[in-house]
């Protein structure tokens, strides 16, 4: 395998975690500005939009940061990828119903980031979600079973 | 033993177990990270709870101080009462095109140019103040939330709903400059 191939579900891997720590941290950053983006969609009610601006950054920090360490990878990425599959649902409301708002997905109250541009970009995120998931279950203890039972043989 | 292996019913054993595992891993990651934000942002979320102004200027003194987002009910509930006093901050034009019932000018620009000189003469820096513009997409509220914040005012909200929320759920509104 040549070295890049080899290299690449790391590398994606890794990004994946670094760019939602750096979404996390500046969320955290920010808790009240994050709750306004929030609530800017509509969706949930006064409480639950501080709730979500409480919790949503450290879910996103710490499987950011399994996935940056390699531990726990399909934990993590799976609760990445349900994340990222709320968030399209919500900028595809927000489209829908015609809300000109910022997305909320990094900065907060820095330069508006359109809902067509943040589902883009939700989309990649959701491919390099499912390639890390893909490329981590090649040493799922099943895989290793297999090859066991295959030495058995 | 290879027969045993063939029928598959240990490799199903393993799925439902990795399965399991997963599960666990989920929750708890879960677990874990809703009991660190709670801890994180506790004060927000009391005050938030309570409807009052959130404390996070006092926990962070060196950051910058923000008005606290309110939404729609919250707005009706102290406009009715009359527990707030409700601020425009669009420019006259908009202001007379149409308003919050009740609500005063104070053009964001304005502000800007000659400080809350005008405010601070009708209403008292201990009142609630409520700065709502255009909805949403508009910013202006925020950042006049923070220059009344500045000015002294110590209870200050942003509806960012704004003009528009508050007229599509049919609540009171004005036309015409003060």
């Amino acid at each position: 395998m040549n070295g890049w191939k080899r290299h690449l579900p790391a590398a994606v891997r890794i990004t994946l975690g670094v760019i939602f720590i750096y979404a996390a941290l500046l969320k955290i950053a920010d808790p009240v500005a994050f709750a306004g983006s929030v609530a800017a969609y509509r969706v949930l009610p006064y409480f639950a939009s501080y709730l979500t601006a409480a919790v949503l950054p450290f879910l996103e920090l710490v499987c950011g940061l399994l996935l940056v360490c390699g531990y726990r990878v399909k934990g993590g990425a799976l609760i990445i990828a349900g994340m990222n599959l709320v968030f399209i649902v919500a900028l595809a409301s927000a489209i829908v119903r015609g809300l000109d708002i910022d997305c909320g997905c990094f900065k907060q109250g820095g330069a508006k980031t359109s809902p067509w541009m943040a589902l883009a970009r939700d989309m990649v995120f959701l491919a390099m979600t499912v390639f890390v998931l893909k490329t981590s279950q090649i040493k799922t203890p099943h895989t290793d079973l297999t090859d066991v039972t295959d030495n058995v043989r | 033993m290879v027969r045993f292996w063939r029928d598959g019913y240990p490799r199903q054993l393993m799925l439902k177990k990795n399965l399991l595992g997963t599960l666990t891993e989920i929750c708890l990651i879960v677990v874990v990270s809703a009991a660190a934000g709670i801890a994180w942002n506790r004060t927000l979320l009391t005050g938030a709870w309570r409807g009052e102004l959130t404390q996070q200027a006092q926990a962070a003194p060196q950051g910058e101080e923000l008005p606290m987002p309110i939404g729609l009910v919250q707005v009706k509930e102290l406009h009715d009462s009359k527990q707030a006093v409700i601020v425009d901050a669009r420019s006259a034009a908009s202001f007379a095109q149409g308003h919050i019932a009740g609500a005063l000018t104070l053009p964001l620009e304005e502000l800007r140019k000659t400080g809350p000189v005008g405010l601070k003469a009708k209403v008292p820096t201990s009142a609630t103040v409520i700065a709502y513009c255009n909805g949403f997409s508009c910013h202006d509220s925020m950042d006049l939330g923070k220059l009344l914040m500045q000015a002294g005012y110590a209870s200050v909200y942003v509806f960012e709903g704004g003009y528009p929320e508050w007229r599509d759920a049919g609540y009171p509104t004005a036309t015409g400059a003060l």
